[in-house]
């Protein structure tokens, strides 16, 4: 096992878990220009994994493509094999709308829909469910528990989702993605939009949530991503530079580029 | 200092001069509008009975109503808006959503621009054209066409202009928890867009339930009561337009309650539009 912990940067940690999702050889373009360049790597199943790097270096398009998003703009292509659970998403013939369902993501910005919160949850579960008004009130409640959000909202399911505050929003975006029953969830910046307590409440909620989802959590903020991711990923100029167990990124990083980043020499 | 203190008692007096020159251009505006207004008000309310609603227009020299009038318009307007409604909320998503980055909405924008600022009397002969001359007669249904042909633009619009304001983050949330395109468009960006796409429909029965040159060369007039789409109909503007020009008085007197009548709900309209977008804004 040890020995497979070279610097080809494929596994991470003691990867007694399998690979989730695999990333091989990925380029990605907006237009002509590059935006990921020949990213390789493999995120363990079950697990939080951070990417961290300075503004524009490609992390959230890496994010992106997981979920094939960026094809709702024109001009952005990505080459290369993104493997889930062994299958290509970027295969062609792939439903995107099913990779959707099994790949969710919450956004930097809360985005709550136009709708009561009880439908922004229950939207998501009747796209691919037909399933009855009392199984549909279950699982938006065990949504909302799940989401840490159902006794502040318990009694008010029929209100905007509009209404709630910023962190409460973003909960409730967390919570209508838990409710499709996904097997990877993407967060995007999660907490950035947040003030600190309502940062802290998410943090929690993604440690919770790892025991049943595969995590990949995008961020700014270094701290954020040593206190709960189980691997880090950093890049640089559409590079992966590094990538490993997250205390050895934090503490002793292989590439002289990721200590001066992580200790905020530049970026 | 003292350079200071020029510079400040010059800027202060430039400020002062802007200030008057735009209060003063505010008021030539605002006056107009008052203007026609009490006009409109003081001659039309003169006229306003109970008999202006129960009766028809009447003879030369004899009293009468402008129920068949009200009847029309309202008649046409509605046929206007069901026609023209779903083909500018259609087209309007077109662009700001399957279309968004496409040639074809350059064009269709560029065009449809043409055409929300065309003369109306231009719809109206070309109306006349495609259907009044073939079918031999003028027709309420020939009204309400070249009435559709006016919503569409402005419906186009704002429709495109109302999903534009979306955010996008909304569209990629949709789209990330597996909905579909159209259920995305549906359940997500109509909604958001609701009030500002209902606004833009209120406003063109605004526009076209004052129109009198589409209808002058389509539906023309008539003295009479008619139910039938496929006859010659009465509206209150054309109606406005014939009875103002003549030299009988009681003609005179319903043309201004007419126009009153237009009027009043015109600026409801426009008061309810203004109520739904600033619901909007508050969120």
């Amino acid at each position: 096992m040890s020995q497979m912990l070279s610097p080809d940067m494929t596994i991470a940690a003691e990867a007694v878990t399998k690979a989730k999702i695999e990333v091989k050889n990925l380029n990605f373009y907006y237009g002509q220009s590059k935006a990921l360049k020949d990213i390789t790597l493999s995120l363990p199943e079950r697990s939080v994994t951070a990417f961290i790097g300075p503004s524009g270096c490609g992390k959230s398009t890496l994010l992106r493509v997981f979920n094939r998003i960026y094809e709702l703009y024109p001009k952005q292509t990505a080459e290369g094999q993104v493997l889930l659970d062994g299958q290509n998403v970027l295969d062609r013939s792939q439903d995107l709308n099913l990779l959707r369902t099994k790949i969710g993501m919450v956004f930097q910005k809360p985005t709550p829909f136009p709708m009561s919160i009880y439908e922004n949850i229950a939207f998501g579960v009747r796209l691919y469910e037909k399933i009855s008004k009392a199984e549909m009130d279950g699982r938006v409640e065990q949504a909302l528990k799940r989401a840490a959000l159902w006794t502040e909202v318990k009694d008010k399911l029929n209100a905007s989702g509009l209404s709630l505050s910023g962190g409460q929003q973003q909960r409730l975006c967390i919570a209508r993605t838990v409710a499709v029953k996904p097997e990877v969830i993407l967060l995007d910046e999660p907490a950035s939009a947040l003030d600190p307590l309502s940062t802290a409440k998410i943090e929690e909620l993604i440690d919770e949530l790892q025991a049943d989802y595969t995590i990949v959590i995008v961020t700014h903020n270094m701290q954020q991503a040593a206190r709960v991711s189980k691997q880090t990923a950093f890049m640089y100029l559409g590079e992966l530079v590094e990538f490993d167990r997250t205390e050895k990124i934090f503490t002793s990083p292989r590439e002289k580029r990721t200590q001066d980043y992580i200790t905020g020499r530049f970026g | 200092m003292s350079t200071a203190a020029s510079l400040h008692q010059s800027r202060k007096r430039k400020n002062g001069v802007m200030m008057t020159l735009c209060v003063v251009a505010a008021g030539i505006g605002l006056a107009w509008l008052a203007l026609i207004l009490g006009a409109l008000l003081y001659k039309g309310l003169a006229g306003v009975s109970f008999s202006v609603f129960t009766e028809m227009t009447p003879p030369p020299g004899d009293a009468g109503g402008l129920l068949n009038a009200i009847y029309g318009s309202i008649v046409m307007t509605i046929i206007g808006i069901i026609v023209g409604t779903p083909i500018g909320v259609l087209a309007g998503t077109y662009m700001a959503e399957y279309g968004r980055f496409s040639k074809l909405t350059t064009v269709v924008r560029f065009i449809n621009d043409i055409l929300l600022s065309a003369p109306s009397i231009i719809i109206g002969l070309f109306v006349y054209e495609l259907m009044v001359r073939p079918m031999g007669h003028f027709s309420a249904i020939a009204g309400a066409v070249a009435l559709a042909i006016l919503v569409i633009p402005v419906v186009v619009r704002t429709t495109e202009d109302m999903l534009n304001l979306v955010p996008n983050a909304l569209r990629e949330a949709g789209t990330a928890i597996g909905a579909p395109r159209w259920v995305v468009i549906r359940s997500v960006a109509y909604r958001a867009a609701l009030s500002g796409i209902v606004t833009g429909i209120l406003l063109a029965i605004a526009r076209i339930s004052g129109e009198t040159a589409p209808l002058l060369f389509t539906a023309l007039n008539n003295q009479f009561w008619s139910s039938n789409l496929n006859a010659p109909m009465a509206s209150l503007p054309v109606t406005i337009f014939q009875f103002a020009l003549s030299p009988y008085e009681e003609w005179q007197q319903l043309a201004w309650t007419g126009a009153l009548i237009i009027t009043l709900t015109v600026l409801a309209l426009s008061i309810f539009a203004r109520s739904l977008t600033g619901r909007r804004e508050d969120k």
